[in-house]
């Protein structure tokens, strides 16, 4: 019984120090970024201007640039890793579907820089040559499509984030979908419906999954630096369409930062971003949590 | 009737259309890093110093490689420590209050951006000490991997059966022996897949690395205490530097980098093959 009681106090240090590095990251956010907050207030959010000889900084334009690449990037990324994880489990035989999801699998895996570095050399300017050139000549008329793109901007950064996020959510379908009852499938065959028919019936039924499959996602993408400071072009200013080049919260702390300790509030300036690039990332882990939670009751 | 059989031939052939569509960037960007990475890579490549950006020989990587080989075992060392003992905590005490807390704060660390990882082993570990350090990198490296580790590890612990549980305390040994040498050699595959899991991350990550060890590539080791090169983080600032020479040695490193990557990543498909059997 006593060594019993030794074990439990002995496993008991390691969950502490999870809470200690828990609570560490969040106070040396606060703590560092103070300044920040009492130099600027809320001119630091509201503000698009990086002018670090002023010492005169508002992350605005950060903030919208990560909204728009990771909203860009779960919008291209959700029909594509539902089509994945369906494709693999309803389409193909039971050898073959344990070989894509390996590959799903190690898409997960692979280092971002890696997606960066073939994102800014292969993919920006195959995306730029072959879409976003023809989008902007015959759809330029729509404010989105409005700049003459250069191939590094928001738009190659989110859909390189896509690419990355799709192993994520496909996952987090693929397993809601596998635990699927399959009398739901053969009630729905039996009743004469088509394949199609079956897949929608079944997607139906795991909206939740795939709706976390989404959030997960998201905060993947909103978090994701180094791929992204590669292919969104680091420009300080507020974009006014998807093809401006940009900046990330997140690219911005990675691209700036060599610099900061020039300046006085430049460190706090770029902790500050990161302490609310943790707030939206918990806004929507939360929010996420509590729509998962009603469409489930609702059921 | 056959509207409907149409559109379901058009759906499911969109369906796998676009499943190959997501699964395509992966072939894209194994065959681009190794047909980059092959016009500069040869034994060399592995311990050279790396080329001035103009003029000079093709060069190597050979301080990032020995970097992130060192940046590797220690963060595994302590945050594969850290992971599988919270891990066995977890599956031990799972209904334990405690454990509730853990699994939040674990579900938390892994929501963190890296980014942010890094910015606090900066504020812990850089400036106080005024230098970048080795150490640092791993110590953030290490944070990364914990969440990883310990909630594969209770898996693992939680998968073994309960009956065997019961005859291992019923052997009269205590709870250390029976958790840390018996069910540890039961879980051992399980626990295994963990530490490589974490091990491929501690390799491939870059944004805990920006802050943290500064990238020098110019020299080999010289305590945990000086900066360290690390192959992630030649390869980010190689690839935007604007000289084609380092652009080269970027692919030539990302090759190496895969290829680590693809070894773990077998190696750990394999182990969870077995377990399957």
């Amino acid at each position: 019984m006593r060594s019993e009681r030794k074990f439990f106090m002995f496993l008991l240090v390691f969950p502490i120090i999870s809470f200690i590095i828990v609570a560490g990251i969040i106070f040396s956010l606060i703590y560092t970024s103070f300044p920040i907050f009492l130099k600027e207030g809320l001119r630091f959010i509201v503000t698009a201007v990086w002018n670090p000889p002023k010492e005169d900084y508002g992350i605005l334009h950060a903030i919208v640039g990560t909204l728009i690449t990771s909203g860009l990037a779960v919008g291209i990324a959700t029909p594509l890793a539902i089509s994945l994880a369906v494709f693999s489990i309803e389409l193909v035989p039971t050898k073959l579907r344990d070989v894509i999801n390996s590959l799903s699998d190690l898409m997960a895996s692979l280092p971002t820089v890696i997606y960066g570095l073939w994102g800014l050399y292969v993919f920006a300017p195959l995306l730029h040559q072959y879409v976003m050139l023809p989008l902007h000549e015959y759809l330029g008329f729509i404010p989105l499509f409005s700049t003459k793109p250069s191939p590094t901007n928001l738009f190659t950064a989110g859909t390189l984030l896509a690419i990355m996020v799709i192993p994520f959510s496909s996952s987090v379908i693929r397993e809601a979908y596998e635990a699927v009852p399959q009398g739901l499938k053969e009630a729905a065959y039996s009743i004469g419906m088509t394949q199609w028919e079956v897949i929608k019936v079944m997607t139906g039924y795991i909206k939740s999954a795939i709706f976390a499959g989404v959030i997960l996602a998201l905060g993947r993408a909103m978090g994701e630096t180094i791929a992204v400071a590669m292919v969104v072009g680091n420009t300080p200013t507020l974009p006014k369409s998807l093809f401006d080049m940009g900046y990330t919260v997140s690219s911005l702390i990675a691209n700036q930062f060599p610099n900061a300790e020039s300046y006085d509030y430049m460190v706090a300036a770029l902790f500050g971003g990161a302490f609310l690039l943790f707030l939206i990332g918990l806004a929507i882990n939360i929010l996420g949590l509590r729509l998962v939670r009603k469409v489930v009751t609702q059921r | 009737m056959i509207a409907r059989k149409v559109k379901n031939k058009i759906m499911i052939g969109l369906i796998g259309l676009l499943a190959i569509v997501s699964a395509a960037p992966l072939f894209a960007i194994i065959a681009s890093i190794y047909v980059n990475g092959a016009r500069i890579i040869s034994p060399r490549f592995l311990v050279d110093f790396p080329p001035p950006p103009l003029g000079g020989s093709d060069g190597g990587i050979g301080p990032a490689l020995v970097g992130t080989l060192i940046l590797m075992a220690l963060s595994i060392l302590i945050g594969g420590g850290l992971g599988l003992f919270t891990g066995i905590f977890l599956s031990e005490y799972g209904h334990h209050i405690l454990s509730h807390y853990t699994r939040l704060s674990l579900q938390i660390m892994v929501e963190f951006p890296t980014v942010i990882i890094g910015l606090f082993a900066y504020a812990v570990l850089v400036l106080p000490l005024r230098s970048f350090n080795a150490f640092a990198g791993a110590f953030a490296l290490a944070i990364v991997i914990i969440p990883y580790v310990a909630l594969q590890v209770r898996e693992a612990y939680a998968s073994i059966p309960y009956s065997l549980k019961e005859a291992a305390y019923s052997l009269g040994v205590s709870p250390f022996v029976v958790n840390l040498r018996i069910l540890l050699s039961v879980a051992r595959r399980g626990v295994a897949t963990a530490l490589l899991v974490g091990l491929a991350r501690a390799a491939g990550e870059t944004a805990p690395l920006l802050f943290t060890i500064l990238g020098t590539t110019l020299s080999y080791f010289e305590g945990l205490d000086k900066p360290i090169g690390a192959v992630p983080l030649l390869i980010y600032n190689f690839a935007l530097s604007p000289y084609e020479r380092w652009h080269e040695v970027a692919w030539g490193a990302a090759a190496v980098l895969l290829t680590i990557i693809l070894a773990l990543f077998i190696v750990t498909r394999s182990l969870v093959k077995e377990v399957k059997l």
